[in-house]
């Protein structure tokens, strides 16, 4: 009987290491390819891979990704600043005022904006475009129905708010009551409260928030297929003419019959996953734990 | 905001639900030349896709958490964690790329070849797995791609349980196993609803799915043969829906069902959880 049990615990903790390391055996497989095939492709094309366009299909040059890279940086210096001072001040109304019918309306609202397919918001956002552009003419000069930086940062915005949102309110309800008490016990008034104590409280966190929502915008793919124009044969004009993305540069390339855009898709890859693991340790560096999303 | 999306989804599938009516579920065909449509295909192509994706990452993140919380200790115990939370956070296109090139090679070889050769009377197993993109392949990347995301729900359960229950279990003189299987039963709730939101989160998945699926309009029991999932179906031909007739619509309908059964998933996932917590926890 005890040696049964002995035997039974054994085998249960041999069956559950080696599921474990089954699971995380894939990351090391795809960190090791992604080098294994992206490398060459960067050493090969040198400095020009950030710098050129694609390559037509039939080329012997590697080319670049220039509109990719420009387009990625456009779309996150548009969509990242909304969505982080939305966020934030969404975060704040909730936290300080957590009974308010306004309150759980928002909670309950950025709960099911987060489980939306991103690319429902993609379709959404691309007919909402069509439709105003039609209905008030004026306004193309704001929205190009064939997409642009603007309309992708827009629908990357409505991505990434319940995200930056549930990264804030965690963080600012962290914030021991006692802390708040003893400022409004010296008669501090509430907006005094949030800008004098809970935000230098809750300063690295906000670092944090603010580039996990980033890492979460450039590798957006679905969210942009139908807004961002996916235009890669020269770099945008302006705000509202079609760009192009890292992440959708990969998705169209990497099942394409060309050895040399496949092979630009592994450079690419390569490229978005130093820039993430970059954030990531970044993030490590500045807090020791990141709450999942 | 959340209202305008859904309503904006709704008011272009108005078209073809009425053109159509519920045969528009009944039926799989994409002929956009005559106008028929059917995206039962799709549907259905959806929800086995992501019940595959789901029992995968069942099995791994549950053995992970349990690894996580019961075995390793200090150090290796952040980097382990560490590494979860990297996985969580890396690009789906990322994911995408392995899987289409190295995954499903890897299964077509490994796990749908023998399968097909020793079993080929069942029906799941029927069909020859020719390029090994197919429902199954696109199942297994998603459910390893959700790992960290259902791993992570299901840790901060588990360690959120009282530390009574498990003082209790040694108190009786329970071996390990066995406090981690009363904990675990503590937990199932949590369980469930992580398991519930993996799965919604996995029906809307796009990036992953339409690169692995093998993109095509046909409804057999078999696994190992090419599918659509809705997201998948909406990324490979929306670019030309406005082409045709009703096209557009029929997409906009599949992808409003997909995105009411997502939202209505999640939110009673999180109020399981809600529940749970107010019960056991406090």
């Amino acid at each position: 009987m005890c040696s049964w049990r002995r035997v039974r615990e054994r085998l249960f903790k041999i069956t559950v290491f080696g599921v474990a390391i089954l699971a995380l055996t894939p990351l090391f497989h795809l960190i090791m390819v992604v080098f294994i095939n992206g490398l060459p492709t960067i050493l090969e094309a040198g400095l020009e891979f950030f710098v050129d366009l694609p390559p037509t299909p039939l080329s012997r040059e590697l080319g670049g990704i220039a509109p990719s890279l420009v387009g990625t940086f456009l779309m996150t210096m548009i969509s990242l600043p909304i969505t982080i001072v939305l966020g934030l001040f969404t975060a704040i109304l909730v936290t300080e005022f957590p009974k308010s019918r306004l309150s759980i309306l928002v909670d309950t609202v950025a709960k099911s904006l987060s489980s939306v397919p991103t690319i429902a918001v993609s379709m959404a956002m691309f007919s909402l475009v069509v439709v105003l552009v039609n209905t008030i003419p004026k306004l193309r000069a704001f929205l190009n129905p064939a997409g642009s930086a603007l309309t992708g940062s827009l629908a990357l915005v409505i991505i990434a708010l319940p995200i930056s949102y549930t990264y804030f309110s965690t963080f600012l309800r962290s914030v021991p009551a006692t802390y708040k008490e003893a400022a409004y016990s010296i008669g501090m008034s509430r907006w005094a409260v949030i800008i004098r104590v809970v935000i230098p409280v809750v300063k690295k966190s906000i670092l944090v928030a603010v580039l996990m929502t980033m890492a979460r915008i450039m590798g957006e793919t679905a969210a942009l297929l139908f807004t961002a124009g996916r235009y890669r044969n020269g770099l945008p004009a302006s705000i509202i003419s079609p760009v192009d993305a890292i992440p959708l540069l990969i998705f169209d390339y990497i099942l394409s019959p060309f050895e040399v855009w496949r092979r630009v898709a592994w450079g690419a890859t390569l490229i978005l996953l130093l820039f993430y693991m970059l954030i990531f340790f970044v993030v490590k560096v500045v807090v020791k734990e990141v709450k999942l999303l | 905001m959340l209202l305008l999306l859904v309503s904006i989804l709704f008011f272009n599938s108005i078209e073809s639900l009425s053109a159509y009516g519920s045969s528009l579920f009944a039926k799989t065909v994409w002929d956009p030349e005559n106008s028929v449509y059917g995206v039962l295909g799709p549907i259905l192509g959806t929800i086995i896709t992501s019940l595959i994706s789901v029992s995968v990452s069942l099995i791994l993140s549950l053995s992970l958490a349990i690894t996580i919380a019961e075995y390793l200790k200090g150090y290796l115990k952040k980097i382990v964690s560490s590494i979860v939370e990297f996985m969580g956070g890396l690009p789906t296109i990322i994911y995408a790329v392995w899987a289409s090139e190295y995954l499903v090679p890897f299964l077509k070889n490994n796990v749908m070849k023998p399968l097909h050769t020793s079993l080929p009377f069942i029906p799941l197993f029927s069909c020859r797995p020719i390029t090994g993109f197919s429902t199954f392949a696109a199942g297994v990347a998603l459910g390893i791609s959700t790992v960290p995301y259902v791993a992570s729900i299901i840790l901060e359960a588990y360690e959120n349980i009282p530390l009574i229950y498990r003082e209790a279990c040694y108190g009786i003189g329970a071996t390990k196993y066995e406090a981690i299987k009363t904990l675990l039963s503590l937990t199932k709730p949590a369980i469930i609803a992580a398991l519930i939101l993996g799965f919604a989160r996995s029906l809307g998945e796009t990036t992953i799915v339409a690169l692995t699926i093998g993109n095509s309009m046909t409804l057999t029991p078999c696994l190992f043969a090419p599918g659509y999932t809705v997201s998948a179906l909406v990324a490979s031909q929306f670019a030309n829906a406005f082409l045709y007739q009703h096209a557009e619509s029929v997409l906009y309908a599949s992808m409003l069902v997909t995105t009411l059964i997502s939202i209505i998933l999640s939110l009673y996932a999180s109020k399981l959880i809600i529940d749970w917590r107010s019960r056991v926890v406090v």
